[in-house]
């Protein structure tokens, strides 16, 4: 088995870090946290290197400048949501209509939206949150060396980053890094488009390898 | 971002980083995902089929009309719970289920701006159909009403706010009087009932009205803010036989309507925005807060989806000059000069093709150029004041289209970039766009320049003229109609169900109180000096010693829905006039909200907002003519479900009290009471008969008959009423119709009314609703049909190719370049669109030029201030009661000023300022007021923002109304707590506390708990906006009587002891300017006229009769 337990781990930061930045608003625990780490450090180049970071702390970086960011990518000019894409009528389906509900479904998962403060459950940290489930899935998997299951994990990883994430969140994410007015917003947008891209090829060739 | 990191080159692709190999990030996924994700199953995924969806089709959704009476929907805030697909609808069995509420949808209109949009107000029925308790009936939300042909189901912000201010915990419960032994404004409240407060009133008016004399005529006055109605309001003096109307319109759109009427005399205009290839706006109204905002926006939003370019022309960039295709900077009050450098290129330039860009078939037809060339005197005034070098030899088109090319060829491209201080490259492409478009270019010259400078009516007269050349002014589509083709007028019409079947007789006095001497063509009455005006002796002595029986006081003052006090200029001077009991006896507001001017009433009656008061109301929002009936929607559920009141003329009053909304009233069935069963209930002064009913005399009107008589005056709507199977058993068909729909839509369409063809009966014309024999009609030189009415020369159609049309409202009959009566009127110079172009000209024509001119401006800390510009989510005094309005708005007032000059005189983000007005003219100053600087691109250097729409206040937190319960708060969502002194010359405000913490100091006086959850939330203290209106001189413009809102001030960095919020006003000096203005400016009424103002112009209030128009002046 190619797979290692270290990059299992990665993954599951990873989606865990890029759904926790376009879920809501960050708090100060999730800047701590890049903050503290040399490593993720590195994935926001722009944000490390941010000259109002040593202007002013990370309240007023927040209130002033990131969350009004936030507001404006996630919540008024850009539409976070899959169905916005991949309708021709570009409406969110906020109902039971919703194609990501029945596979959310089909795993026992069940989105509290109100939680997640999104209007539909495709919302793209939503839909990266679930692919943060599904590594921590593939983690147990592995723990307990059961290669058949973590086949199907990696398969249903596969098919929802080809049938979901990858059909419409590059385009999103595009728009986001161009839309951005933060360094965090910037750099997140190009850290996800380039994580999920290289994460299909990554779960391709492990997928080759063990069937 | 910056330009660096936002640069074309993808890294996408290129550089595929590895993120899993070699690499450990230390960081647990479960401590920093959110975790909206839960495993544990409960719930069955799919509950059963059901008749709810939480997927609308699409986003435009509105209950069928037919279930407006019950319409089942599911609870929003459950929803989030997943939805009835997870969970079921809640019943006996399932009480974990969604929660589905019953509503019946009540329509009416939002009253929170002039735009009149249609609203439905949701009325929780269901507990209230098994417990039978009206006080278990429930507004839960306002949303649009989608048969409105105007708004179309949208609305803003504001309308949306009508449940939270209806929900206010701060509303008025009841009617409040002025403690007895008080003074006016000493903060002391006692509980009183409508009964007891009529019957003062009733008596006060009694007493004053059965003199009978001239004097007794003048002494009532009720000052309506935005009417937001159509004629109910100026019926009420009709029906007392006092000239006693004041309306707000010289604070708001004077110098527009100014303008307007001497093109038209129709006093507004009304584009056609949806067909329009450009959309241009003199200031961020239409699309950004005012005239008619939300109607008018959506309609720009669909021009521009279709290609339509969009320019808008401010000082400010505004929200609509940030989206515009072009933002034009125009030093304040100039534009004049820009709109006259289009009609020069216009005339003096051919198209891309060599083809003349004047519209000649439109100008030779619909212009009075005729009566120009023919009037040889004037010609040689033009040429005295050398508009142009000589008299043109001939009298056709062809010379006049040669003499007003010469006349505006000096306003050349170096004069306007000059004067208005604007780049050479957005004069010239804002031309090229303008030209461009065609005829189709849409505009409303209303609020910013026209109102907020002197000669700011000619900024709109001047802004017509290019219209006018191109054609745009035919009211054709995609450009510029008329107001008055546009709207419906029929609330104060209901006559027929009165005992009297007649409208009221015309008033036989003048009031000079509100259309001083100094005035006669102001449009229209002074009412910003108003308390100037009580409160000068020595003017009404001059005057009194001239002949007129000018009156000292007012005997009973009625503001409605008004808040003089704060939205005046020079505020103290008010709060004078107000506290002074010989000046203004009895006072009285009918208003939902306190506010500061109630502070110094006798009364507050409260009266009801959007969904609680009943209101027929129309605007010219598109070419095509729709009302909008606004309605009291507790009363209308609770009356469709079977209760009736015990009074049914008090149906309205009853109805909120058995709701527990308070004792709320509105003002149809107020003044129908008052007058009838207070004022004359014995019939002894013959005003009774206009307001009880024509079924019953012995009672006072109804609101089902008044509006079925209102309504019967729009024949497609009595004709819908009467063949709808669903009324043909009811007394009041147009009523119910309304009642049920709350919108009609008249007229559709309405393209160049002018040229329909004068309706002719057998032998006579029909005009004006009169039959005039044909052989009796005369038709003068210019092809103008005139008529003898009653002993007046009228004009009734005009001669066009042969053709006998409506024409327009003029006397001419077609649009007025050359305004004749504006000439005769005193005003000779300025009655064709002129402006001057160099210092001394402008120093002669100073009626025509702003107050703060840059001329003015010499030292490096001098500015002009542009006040006037709306703020979406607030509309002057009406927000302050929305929780949710108010977290919006905060009462933040920031100024403005150019990043260069904040530069220049060391002004940072935030710093607190001195702003202290001088007035041009009498070189007086006025005070200061202290804001919070805001450095930004967004306003022209030399020119700060400051609007006028914020800057609220209160003395008390907080008032004890013995018997109550519990302390009834003030303004607590809006407006922070001041000290204020005031000794006649001086008056000072100080902050004292913040919103936040007013509110959390008198937690048990908040009403309506269940509405207000959050108010524990309040963050916002408010204590970033001053009273800067109070700080501010009237100014009023010679001729149109606007305030001219514009102010030139100084600025420094505010001291050590000065606080934002901060005023300080000499208002002594304040009416020392208002002086300067009236006696250095105006051409007032002397012994040569004989008419008090010219009888074809428009005048509000109630119809005067021929006496009280003669006037005689001993000089």
């Amino acid at each position: 088995m190619n797979i290692t337990k270290e990059e299992i781990e990665n993954r599951i930061a990873l989606y865990a870090l890029i759904s926790r930045l376009m879920i809501t608003e960050i708090d100060a625990e999730f800047l701590k946290s890049i903050e503290s780490s040399a490593e993720l450090l590195e994935l926001f180049p722009n944000y490390k290197n941010w000259d109002k970071r040593k202007e002013f702390s990370n309240t007023i970086l927040k209130e002033r400048y990131i969350d009004v960011d936030y507001t404006n990518l996630f919540l008024l000019h850009l539409v976070p949501y899959e169905t916005f894409y991949i309708r021709d009528d570009q409406m969110i389906e906020s109902g039971g209509d919703n194609p990501v509900l029945a596979l959310y479904n089909s795993f026992d998962f069940r989105v509290d939206l109100d939680k997640a403060r999104v209007v539909s459950p495709d919302h793209i940290g939503v839909e990266l949150e679930f692919m943060y489930m599904l590594c921590d899935a593939l983690k147990k998997a592995y723990e307990a060396e059961d290669k058949e299951g973590m086949i199907e994990i990696l398969q249903v990883q596969k098919g929802f980053l080809q049938d979901h994430l990858l059909n419409w969140a590059p385009m999103y994410l595009i728009n986001m890094k161009r839309e951005s007015r933060t360094p965090l917003y910037h750099d997140g947008a190009e850290l996800a488009l380039e994580f999920i891209l290289s994460d299909y090829e990554y779960v391709s060739e492990q997928l080759e390898a063990l069937v | 971002m910056t330009k660096k990191m936002n640069n074309n080159k993808s890294s996408f692709f290129e550089s595929r980083r590895t993120f899993l190999k070699g690499t450990t990030y230390a960081v647990a996924g479960a401590a920093v995902a959110k975790g909206v994700f839960s495993t544990i199953v409960d719930t069955p995924a799919f509950a059963e089929d059901t008749k709810f969806t939480s997927t609308p089709e699409n986003l435009v959704f509105y209950p069928p009309f037919d279930q407006w009476d019950s319409f089942t929907e599911l609870d929003g805030q459950d929803w989030k719970r997943g939805g009835t697909g997870r969970n079921g609808v809640q019943s006996a069995e399932n009480p974990d289920g969604i929660k589905a509420t019953e509503y019946m949808l009540v329509p009416t209109a939002c009253s929170n701006c002039e735009a009149s949009c249609g609203l439905t107000a949701w009325v929780d029925i269901g507990e209230y159909k098994t417990t039978k308790n009206p006080k278990d009936l429930k507004v839960k939300k306002y949303m649009g009403n989608p048969l409105h042909a105007g708004s179309r189901g949208r609305n803003c912000a504001k309308g949306y706010a009508t449940q939270s201010q209806m929900y206010d915990p701060d509303r008025i419960p009841f009617p409040l009087r002025r403690a007895p032994g008080s003074k006016r404004g000493e903060g002391k409240w006692v509980r009183s009932s409508w009964d007891d407060a009529m019957k003062e009133i009733g008596q006060k008016m009694h007493d004053t009205l059965k003199v009978g004399d001239e004097m007794s005529k003048k002494l009532i006055m009720y000052q309506v803010g935005r009417p937001n109605e159509n004629g109910f309001g100026p019926r009420v003096p009709q029906s007392l036989g006092v000239d006693g109307w004041n309306s707000h319109t010289n604070i708001c759109s004077a110098g527009a309507r100014q303008g307007t009427i001497q093109w038209t005399n129709d006093d507004r205009n009304s584009p056609d925005w949806s067909n329009a290839n450009l959309i241009f706006l003199q200031s961020s109204h239409a699309a950004d807060a005012g005239h008619y905002f939300q109607q008018a926006a959506g309609r720009i939003a669909d021009a521009r989806k279709r290609g339509a370019k969009l320019v808008v022309m401010d000082p400010r960039m505004s929200n609509s000059a940030g989206m515009a295709d072009l933002w034009v900077p125009c030093w304040p009050g100039t534009e004049t000069a820009l709109y006259l450098y289009l009609a020069n290129r216009i005339l003096n330039e051919k198209g891309l093709n060599g083809e003349d860009l004047v519209n000649h078939n439109f100008v030779k037809s619909w212009v009075n150029w005729d009566r120009l060339m023919a009037n040889k005197e004037y010609l040689a005034l033009l040429v005295e004041k050398k508009y142009i070098k000589s008299v043109p030899q001939g009298d056709s088109y062809e010379d006049f289209i040669g003499m007003i090319s010469e006349m505006y060829s000096p306003y050349t491209l170096d004069f306007v970039t000059k004067e208005c201080r604007i780049e050479a490259r957005t004069v010239e492409k804002l031309y090229d766009m303008f030209i461009d478009a065609g005829a189709r270019v849409a505009t409303y010259i209303w609020r910013a320049g026209p109102i907020a400078h002197r000669g700011g009516w000619m900024i709109a007269r001047s802004a017509f003229l290019p219209f006018v050349l191109r054609g745009a002014m035919a009211g054709d589509k995609g450009g510029v109609g008329l107001h008055h083709w546009h709207v419906i007028s029929v609330n104060g019409k209901g006559d027929k169900a009165t005992q009297a079947g007649e409208a009221p007789a015309k008033v036989d006095a003048w009031n000079e109180l509100a259309w001083p001497p100094e005035y006669p063509l102001s449009t229209y009455e002074m009412s910003h000096l108003l308390p100037h005006l009580l409160l000068d002796d020595e003017w009404r002595d001059k005057w009194k010693a001239k002949g007129l029986n000018v009156p000292s006081k007012l005997a009973v003052y009625i503001p409605r829905i008004y808040n003089p006090v704060w939205i005046n200029p020079d505020g103290f001077r008010w709060i004078e006039a107000l506290k002074r009991e010989d000046k203004m006896e009895l006072t009285f507001n009918l208003s939902p909200t306190w506010s500061e001017t109630n502070w110094y009433c006798d009364y507050v009656l409260p009266v009801g907002l959007a969904g609680e008061r009943h209101d027929q109301h129309s605007e010219a929002t598109q070419p095509s003519r729709w009302l909008s009936f606004r309605q009291p929607a507790l009363r209308v559920a609770l009356e469709k479900m079977g209760w009736k009141p015990k009074n049914p003329a008090r149906g309205t009053l009853e109805a909120h009290i058995a709701a527990g909304l308070g004792e709320v009233w509105e003002e149809v069935e107020f003044w129908a009471t008052l007058i009838a069963e207070y004022v004359d209930a014995d019939g002894s002064l013959g005003m009774r008969k206009y307001w009880t009913s024509k079924e019953d005399p012995t009672k006072t009107v109804t609101i089902p008959e008044w509006y079925q008589a209102a309504f019967d005056n729009l024949p497609n709507l009595k004709k819908a009423a009467a063949a709808n199977p669903k009324y043909k058993d009811s007394k009041y068909p147009n009523y119910e119709l309304m009642r049920d729909m709350g919108t009609w839509l008249e007229e559709d369409n309405i393209y160049r009314p002018q040229e329909r063809p004068l309706k002719k009966e057998g032998d006579s014309y029909i005009a004006h609703g009169h039959k005039y024999p044909i052989d009796e009609v005369e038709k003068d030189a210019f092809g103008t049909l005139m008529v003898e009415h009653k002993g007046e020369k009228q004009a009734i159609g005009v001669e066009i190719d042969g053709e006998i049309m409506d024409g327009f409202h003029t006397l001419s009959k077609k649009l007025e370049f050359f305004s004749e009566w504006f000439a005769e009127w005193k005003w000779p110079e300025y009655a064709v669109p002129i402006y001057p172009t160099n210092k001394e000209d402008r120093q002669k024509m100073i009626h025509l030029v702003t107050q703060v001119h840059h001329d003015h401006m010499e030292k490096e800390n001098e500015f002009a201030l542009n006040t006037v510009f709306r703020l979406p989510y607030n509309i002057h005094t009406r927000s302050v009661n929305s929780k949710h309005l108010m977290e919006i708005s905060q009462n933040h007032n920031p100024v403005w000023i150019n990043t260069d000059d904040a530069k220049r005189l060391n002004i940072k983000q935030g710093d607190a300022i001195k702003v202290t007005i001088t007035d041009t003219l009498s070189e007086l100053e006025s005070g200061y007021f202290i804001a919070m600087a805001v450095p930004t691109e967004a306003t022209m250097p030399g020119v700060l923002a400051n609007s006028h729409h914020a800057g609220r206040w209160k003395l008390k937190n907080a008032v004890e109304i013995p018997g109550f319960s519990h302390k009834l708060g003030v303004m607590g969502l809006g407006a922070p707590l001041y000290d204020m002194t005031m000794d006649g010359k001086i008056g000072t405000l100080k902050p004292k506390q913040g919103i936040d913490a007013g509110m959390m100091e008198r937690q048990d006086s908040w009403q309506f708990k269940e509405y207000n959850k959050d108010l524990d939330n309040i963050w916002w203290d408010g204590l970033s906006g001053s009273w800067q209106n109070a700080v501010a001189p009237s100014h009023p413009d010679p001729i149109a009587g606007n305030h001219a809102w514009h102010q030139k001030v100084s600025i420094e960095l505010a001291g050590a002891d000065d606080q934002i919020g901060d005023i300080y006003v000499n208002y002594e000096n304040n009416m020392k300017v208002y002086q300067a203005w009236r006696d250095k400016l105006t051409r007032p009424l002397n012994s040569s006229d004989t008419l008090r103002r010219p009888t074809h112009m428009k005048r509000t209030g109630p119809k005067l009769s021929a006496k009280a128009y003669a006037v005689k002046i001993t000089d």
